[in-house]
């Protein structure tokens, strides 16, 4: 072997790094892009215009926890809704006297508000709804988050694709909007516009989708038969796309930026954290479940592999990125070689520009004013949100490996907290 | 079973909202969206190619004469699929090594199953390949450009058979690869489907085109002019960013390629790409184009000698559709084409700028566009606009098209029939024969030729590199001159060739050589004759 055995071996691990590294970026970049391959696929992410016929019912569930100053104008926008016929199940727990009191209230106000309080111990979001769940009167069930801002055409709009298209679930778009606030809530706003603007589409067109944690609307019988959402699982939206689209079930995404259902980043870094290790965590649950095995074909299951995979898979890709770049610098390989080693780095730039170009088309698309500095701060903060991502998913694991699967934001909620913390832990991506 | 909302096209959903068609291509006929399955396009378009490959490819060994860079690319190529580098001596930055990188590639299969064949003469075979894509290609562009099915065609046919494109599409320059990418580029950014990933393989092959043969950098404007006519308002943004990262980013692996050699900025004992891109600026120009006496002026009658048509009718067409852009959605359609030679008309007309002869190459696609698209344009005018009677408008086009067939035919049909009858490159052949046979103990003998015969004495036995010597290198590479010490009486054999002959004034080396040195055998008469010329050392020879 000698000196040039080992060179060989290093030059051979390289190339074979760098190019599964170079396809993984490749296909995310690929998929990223889904929306906007040709301006016939743009235009079918919209939602198409309601036709004016109205004929199913809805039970909007809006499980609520602590969060009694922003519940009553969620539940009276919700009212405002100019669809014909729906009701709002408000879910509160037996331990947070306040919430209750605002709902009750909401519910003696106007008859199409409906009170369910949950009495489980310990207490999650699955949990809640499934109390909820045998109270639901209407054909379709909706969920929502308690200080969720929803367009009053959202349900007539919703109504029309269920019937247009013969879905067994609608998603609806979901944006964080506040950019403004941190440099990570910049990459954060702009996660979910790539995310419930693009790839999801390129998920339900695959036959394989992770649903959102709200506007996310399943017919009832539908949602009974699959028996609700799973209790034990720390990402029950994402196991019941997953659960549903692998038995078949037809799920349809729209988009429009008029009618997504605004939402805003994690109050601090650390919630953002904790809040993506618990996706992390919760992909990772979904993963070992193995529902998605029960896809029909080997691509469908192989892009299920790959996204539920995906957190950890993105936290690898940055942190080997800049290793190989600083061998294929500093070591003495092949030129050929080197060039390979450059390929990730390559596809990582061209998503890097894509993500300027999609800030821009953000800010078109909200009537938002991004700013220099704010392109600059995406630029920028890109390798430090890695390291956060790369941190999360690190958590996640390890957190997984010692069975602590408990929801991280139940263990700290308090009336002191600041609700920021509490609610917005609660949307996958 | 999942999917997305239908798209536009689907019945269930009417109320879908449409992709608004883009301003300026209301009343274009819209081209098919798959040439490929539409028949009459299979048909006329495989007709024309067969008509230009028989045409280029007949005879092309010995029509036209071999030149000194069609050698030189081709023993780069050699070198490369030799494993002895970027080229046969050090490569120095004067290109960028893709084109001949390409060379080798497609030469690589004929070389392998004989290994002989790697000669200039018998390896412009390949160019047919190139050619044959690059034909195709111009008559996609043309339908995607929304011409008619007979003025596409007749863009190809003038690219293909126009007898300065005949001549010039044969020989093996880095030009006609580079504009078989550029081709591509524009095909790809005028794609019906305007997919975001077309328009981004855009922007690869208008890097590649460029890493062939840098002069294509000029008309990148015009492939981004092609492609934001072509995209979409609602996806432009991200198709046309991504097209440019892309080209960008391919581009920059040229000077990447560089560093990682230890070879960006100039330093002692290396050759850099900073000094290349520098020799390459600062060419001594060759005048203004149309002051008679320059250089530049007889680089243009040398293309206007073989074809008028072409060049001057392109010419015309780029100016009358830039003269009715306002009205002729012909000329809009080709803004892409029309850009193009604008942009290389202007640069030839640089008065201190360097003017090779291949210049014309990479404009030749577009000046058979554009002059296809405005005799469409005419036929259109004639044709539907005019008040004439519509017999007397057929009868006028009739009369036309006679007048233009009657002037271009004879002409054509006289530079065709010079192209697969000619023999310019006998003396060639007998020098290298002579070479072959004449020589003792070529393996020892030191000759300087040009590079239209190097590879041919390489196969005979000389030693490539300092028995057969690429004659400018004897003055202007180092590692050849330190094997020189005494100057010409190190050489033996001179092959006299017109280019040796006309730069020997410059090359110290050479010119000695040339003096010191009696003709041993004469292949060919006057001007283009080949002298073999044997070194007189004092003590007779070696």
């Amino acid at each position: 072997m000698g000196i040039w055995g080992d060179l060989l071996l290093t030059s051979v691990f390289i190339a074979v790094v760098s190019l599964a590294l170079f396809w993984m970026a490749a296909f995310t970049l690929w998929w990223q892009m889904h929306a906007w391959r040709t301006p016939e696929v743009l235009a079918s992410t919209r939602f198409s215009r309601p036709d004016g016929g109205e004929h199913l019912s809805f039970s909007l569930l809006l499980p609520a926890r602590h969060e009694q100053a922003v519940l009553d104008h969620t539940i009276q926008r919700l009212l405002e809704s100019g669809h014909a016929d729906f009701e709002i199940i408000v879910i509160v727990g037996h331990d947070d006297p306040e919430t209750t009191e605002v709902a009750e209230r909401a519910a003696a106000r106007d008859p199409r508000v409906r009170v369910v309080v949950d009495t489980h111990e310990k207490k999650n979001k699955p949990k809640a709804m499934n109390t909820a769940l045998p109270h639901c009167r209407g054909d379709v069930v909706g969920v929502f988050d308690a200080e969720d801002q929803v367009h009053p055409e959202l349900l007539a709009h919703v109504d029309h694709a269920f019937r247009s298209t013969g879905a067994d679930v609608v998603q609806g778009g979901v944006q964080l909007i506040n950019f403004h606030s941190s440099w990570y809530s910049l990459r954060n706003c702009l996660e979910y516009f790539f995310w419930f603007r693009s790839r999801l589409h390129l998920h339900a067109q695959k036959g394989f989708i992770p649903l959102g944690g709200n506007t996310v609307f399943v017919r009832t019988d539908v949602l009974r038969e699959a028996d609700g959402w799973d209790p034990n699982c720390l990402a029950e939206d994402c196991d019941l796309g997953v659960r549903l689209s692998s038995v078949g079930k037809k799920v349809v995404v729209a988009y429009d930026s008029d009618m997504v259902t605004k939402e805003e980043t994690p109050g601090s870094l650390m919630s953002l954290l904790k809040q993506r290790t618990r996706w992390n965590q919760g992909f990772l649950q979904v993963y070992r479940k193995k529902d998605w095995k029960q896809l029909p074909t080997f691509g469908q299951r192989l892009l299920a592999r790959y996204t539920l995979t995906t957190p950890f898979l993105q936290a690898f890709t940055g942190l080997i990125i800049p290793l190989n770049v600083a061998i294929a610098l500093f070591l003495d390989v092949p030129v050929s070689i080197a060039f390979i080693t450059f390929l990730p780095a390559v596809t990582a730039l061209v998503t890097f520009v894509f993500e300027v170009v999609g800030l821009h088309d953000f800010g078109k698309q909200y009537g938002l004013r991004v700013r220099f500095v704010h392109y600059l701060k995406l630029i920028v903060g890109g390798p430090f949100y890695q390291v956060l991502l790369a941190g999360a998913a690190i958590r996640a694991v390890w957190r997984e490996q010692r069975g602590r699967n408990d929801w991280e934001l139940t263990s700290h909620v308090g009336a002191h907290l600041n609700q920021a913390d509490v609610i917005r832990e609660d949307v996958p991506a | 079973m999942t999917s997305t909302l239908p798209a536009v096209t689907t019945p269930q959903v009417p109320a879908q909202r449409q992709p608004a068609p883009e301003a300026g291509s209301t009343g274009r006929t819209a081209p098919p969206k798959r040439l490929r399955t539409s028949r009459p396009d299979l048909v006329l378009c495989v007709v024309l190619l067969m008509a230009i490959l028989v045409v280029q490819g007949w005879n092309i060994a010995a029509y036209p004469t071999l030149s000194d860079d069609e050698g030189t690319y081709l023993a780069q190529a050699w070198a490369v699929q030799e494993g002895r580098g970027l080229a046969h001596y050090t490569y120095w930055y004067d290109h960028p090594p893709f084109g001949w990188m390409q060379i080798a590639l497609l030469t690589w299969i004929p070389s392998l199953i004989s290994p002989d064949s790697m000669t200039v003469g018998s390896m412009r075979a390949v160019m047919l390949v190139v050619g044959g894509i690059s034909a195709v290609l111009v008559y996609m562009l043309g339908r995607r450009l929304s011409l008619p099915r007979w003025a596409a065609g007749l863009g190809m046919v003038l690219f293909g058979l126009s007898p300065l494109s005949v001549v010039l599409q044969r020989e093996i320059f880095l030009d006609n690869l580079a504009v078989m990418w550029t081709l591509l580029a524009f095909t790809l950014a005028a794609s019906p489907s305007r997919h975001l990933w077309h328009h981004f393989g855009a922007g690869i092959a208008a890097a590649t085109a460029v890493l062939t043969k840098e002069t294509m950098l000029f008309v990148l404007p015009a492939i981004l002019v092609t492609m934001w006519r072509h995209s979409h308002r609602d996806t432009r943004k991200f198709a046309v960013t991504g097209a440019i990262t892309a080209c960008v980013l391919i581009g920059l692996s040229y000077p990447l390629f560089a560093l990682l050699k230890g070879e960006l900025f100039p330093g002692s004992g290396h050759v850099s790409l900073w000094d290349g891109i520098k020799y390459q600026m600062t060419r001594p120009g060759s005048g203004f184009i149309l002051d008679q006496g320059s250089g530049s002026y007889g680089v243009l009658q040398s293309w206007l000698y073989y074809d008028r048509v072409l060049p001057l009718g392109g010419l015309a067409g780029a100016l009358l559709l830039l003269a009715t852009w306002r009205w002729s959605v012909t000329a809009r359609a080709l803004a892409g084409p029309c850009a193009a030679v604008a942009i290389l008309a202007l640069v030839a007309m640089r008065p201190s700028g360097y003017l090779p002869a291949m210049y014309i190459i990479q404009a030749l696609p577009f000046l058979a566009l554009v002059l296809a698209g405005g005799t469409a344009s005419v036929a259109h005018a004639v044709l539907r606009k005019g008040r004439l009677h519509p017999a007397g408008r057929y009868t006028l086009a009739a009369v036309l098209a006679l007048g233009a067939g009657a002037y271009v035919v004879p002409r054509w049909y006289d530079g065709a029939r010079t192209a697969v009858t000619a023999d310019a490159n006998a003396p060639y052949r007998a020098a290298s024969k002579w070479l072959s046979t004449e020589v003792e103990r070529p393996e020892k003998t030191r000759v300087l030729v040009d590079d239209a015969l190097w590879l041919d004495l390489v196969h005979a036995g000389y030693r490539p590199g300092n028995g057969v010597i690429w004659f400018y290198k004897a003055d202007l590479d180092p590692a050849v001159t330190k094997t020189m010490p005494r100057g010409w009486r190190d050489i033996d054999y001179v092959v006299a060739s017109p280019t040796v002959r006309r730069d020997a004034a410059d090359l110290p080396n050479v010119k000695a050589a040339m003096e010191h040195s009696t003709p041993v055998a004469v292949f060919g008469k006057g001007e283009d004759r080949i002298e073999i010329r044997q070194i007189q050392t004092a003590g007779g020879t070696r």
